[in-house]
């Protein structure tokens, strides 16, 4: 592995129990550091069971992965304290404030006192919550809780985030200020691997792109390069001319 | 330590935001003992009707012995257990409510009568010039003395329902004695029998089974369901803190907590430390309105017994049971709608079969067999123990055992059920 190789998945493999095809089935691929990555695919691709792998929240029937040369079966508590997540739900507590939820996030990575106050209050400052801090959580729109969630993924400064879809439902302002944050963190050296069906988010925002469908990879590139390669305008044509137009409602 | 506290003061305040949740926490149960304390105070004066416990100790060797037995039989109100245990352990298991009534009838009781009788005939005879005037008689007949005795909490009209039950069966005893020797002594003389007035040789005496005036505590409306209602709403913890579960896992809470660093027992540990703290509040609570509010509605005060610590260790065991049960319900099932109905239902089930509503002695032979295995029994019985016998740490231990080793299994449960489906 290289040494600027944040994650690298070799031969994955993940059969559910009573399931009978795999959700992902065999997969390599290998994600640089300090990039902005896109796990891309359909509904049911087996991206959330790749990151839920990743992340430790799922055994893998087979195969192995890496997170900074840390082996997912080996070393899973010291891979959690070098990730952070933001899931596709707003995992807040809605009676608590901001700050509350925050403090509770931050003191669950073992931060406390002035240096987890600092760090909340400068998060909250970059996504304009600032007044909002003493507020409780459930009299925010929804944009606001998307940003305090993010918030609570990358408090404890992770080297690797995993976010699934952290703008979905919000207006274009506040998905413009998680896209702004996002780099900001990245250029601080955090790798980000990111999964949306925004293609033209996706776009915009990675520096790298890997598709999948029916749990195998498609395709693993620049989005640029990839575009060019397969003669299309866009990702979202990319996309849909190596995935299919078949509805994915299973 | 930082997780274990920062979950604890997570969860309470989330619960302490709730007010629907605070007010089936702390207003349900608390109505709940006011209303069936008041409605239950009069059924509670008549439980008399039922069929007690009894501990025969017959040591007399002759028939009266196996009459007492025997009209104590007919009597249909109490079921009796024969021993040959000495007076003294006959107490203690008075005193630790194993039954309900001990009576211990004395050594040669048949003979004591008889030559009680004999004399009081004689004497009576020899006045009337019937029997023989130079025969001396003892004119102090001695009174045969037949022990009783009741549980502490034992009511005072049910104490005079058996009393003035064994008095009617032994007056007849009395009276057939005394037949039996005048029909002997008119039979050896020619001279006419007057009738006479029948004297009691038997007597009963009440020994007392307490120590201290607190032991002499009555299971009333009061004592029964402030603790039952305690217990209750302890339990009905379980729908809120099942629901907390399912939001979390639901809302994506849980899954973040799994990603990060350090053991989930840890968070898990918090949130029961955190409804724990609310089931002791709840106890502490209840208790003072059996004390301090039920007196002001015309009802009985709550008499707490001696041991505090007792109190405390139950409490906290009954918390933990509930906490247990709220885990596994939160584990178990995957809707707030679904955890809420199973939880209720079968909290009112546990209830009802662990003697909440009603007391468990007056239910069928087989729900009280059931009863044995319900937590709210054990909690409910252990509170009793205190309260009404005088129980202590060590009396109520094996019920707070049963409370721990329930809230270790529904743990082991729910442990077990979250592998499998991690799979």
């Amino acid at each position: 592995m290289s040494v600027n190789t944040a994650i690298e998945v070799k031969n994955l493999i993940k059969i559910y129990n009573g399931s009978l095809q795999p959700a992902v089935n065999a997969i390599s691929f290998t994600i640089p550091q300090a990039k902005i990555v896109g796990l891309l695919g359909p509904n049911g691709a087996g991206k959330t069971t790749t990151i839920s792998i990743l992340c430790g929240l799922l055994q893998p029937s087979s195969g192995e992965a890496t997170i900074l040369g840390l082996s997912i079966h080996k070393d899973l508590q010291e891979i959690k304290k070098l990730i952070g997540v933001v899931p596709q739900e707003i995992a807040l507590y809605p009676t608590l404030t901001a700050y509350e939820n925050l403090q509770y996030i931050g003191n669950m990575y073992g931060l406390k006192g002035p240096q987890l106050k600092k760090k909340i209050n400068e998060h909250l400052d970059i996504v304009g919550l600032s007044a909002q801090a003493k507020k409780r959580v459930e009299t925010f729109s929804g944009g606001m809780k998307r940003r305090i969630n993010l918030i609570a993924g990358i408090l404890h400064d992770p080297q690797i985030v995993f976010l699934d879809e952290p703008t979905v439902g919000v207006d274009v302002q506040s998905r413009n200020l998680i896209t702004e944050h996002l780099h900001l963190i990245n250029k601080q050296g955090c790798t980000i691997v990111y999964t949306s069906h925004l293609m033209e988010e996706a776009e915009n925002l990675c520096a790298e792109i890997v598709i999948i469908d029916k749990g195998e990879i498609i395709t693993q590139g620049e989005p640029k390069a990839l575009i060019a390669e397969q003669q299309t305008k866009n990702l979202e044509e990319l996309f849909l001319k190596l995935t299919g137009k078949k509805l994915r409602d299973e | 330590m930082l997780r274990l506290f920062a979950t604890i003061k997570k969860d309470l305040l989330i619960l302490l935001r709730d007010r629907g949740g605070l007010a089936i926490m702390f207003l349900m149960p608390m109505a709940m003992i006011i209303i069936m304390a008041l409605i239950q105070d009069a059924p509670f004066k008549d439980y008399q009707e039922l069929k007690i416990p009894l501990l025969l100790v017959n040591n007399d060797t002759g028939s009266l012995g196996k009459k007492i037995e025997q009209g104590l039989q007919e009597s249909k109100i109490v079921e009796i257990t024969k021993s040959t245990l000495a007076n003294e352990e006959v107490k203690q298991k008075i005193k630790a409510g194993e039954y309900e009534i001990g009576i211990i009838i004395p050594a040669q009781a048949t003979q004591t009568l008889n030559n009680g009788v004999n004399r009081f005939v004689s004497e009576k005879l020899a006045v009337a010039g019937i029997g023989d005037s130079t025969k001396k008689t003892d004119t102090t007949a001695q009174t045969l003395d037949l022990q009783i005795l009741f549980a502490p909490g034992t009511k005072k009209s049910f104490k005079a329902t058996i009393l003035s039950s064994l008095k009617q069966s032994s007056s007849k005893l009395e009276t057939q004695t005394l037949l039996d020797f005048f029909s002997k002594q008119l039979a050896s003389t020619e001279k006419q029998s007057d009738t006479y007035p029948l004297k009691e040789f038997i007597n009963f005496s009440e020994v007392s089974t307490v120590d201290t005036p607190a032991e002499a505590l009555l299971l009333n409306s009061v004592q029964h369901n402030v603790p039952a209602w305690t217990i209750f709403g302890m339990f009905f913890i379980v729908i809120s803190m099942a629901g907390s579960i399912i939001k979390e896992r639901d809302d994506g809470s849980f899954m973040r907590i799994r990603t990060m660093p350090g053991s989930f027992i840890t968070v898990l540990i918090g949130k029961i430390s955190a409804y724990l703290i609310i089931c002791m509040i709840q106890c502490l609570l209840m208790l003072l309105v059996g004390i301090y509010i039920l007196p002001h509605l015309g009802l009985p005060t709550l008499q707490i017994g001696n041991s505090i610590t007792g109190i405390v260790i139950t409490a906290f065991c009954t918390g933990l049971a509930a906490t247990g049960y709220g885990v596994m319900v939160g584990t178990i099932f995957s809707t707030h709608q679904q955890s809420s109905t199973f939880g209720a239902v079968s909290i009112v089930i546990l209830a009802a079969l662990g003697g909440i509503w009603v007391p468990v002695y007056i239910m069928p032979e087989t729900i009280q067999t059931l009863a044995g295995f319900s937590p709210l029994y054990w909690s409910l019985s252990a509170f009793h123990k205190i309260f009404l016998n005088g129980g202590t740490v060590s009396t109520v231990l094996i019920y707070d055992i049963k409370l721990l080793g329930f809230f270790v299994v529904m743990l082991a449960i729910s442990y077990f059920y979250n592998k499998v489906k991690k799979r």
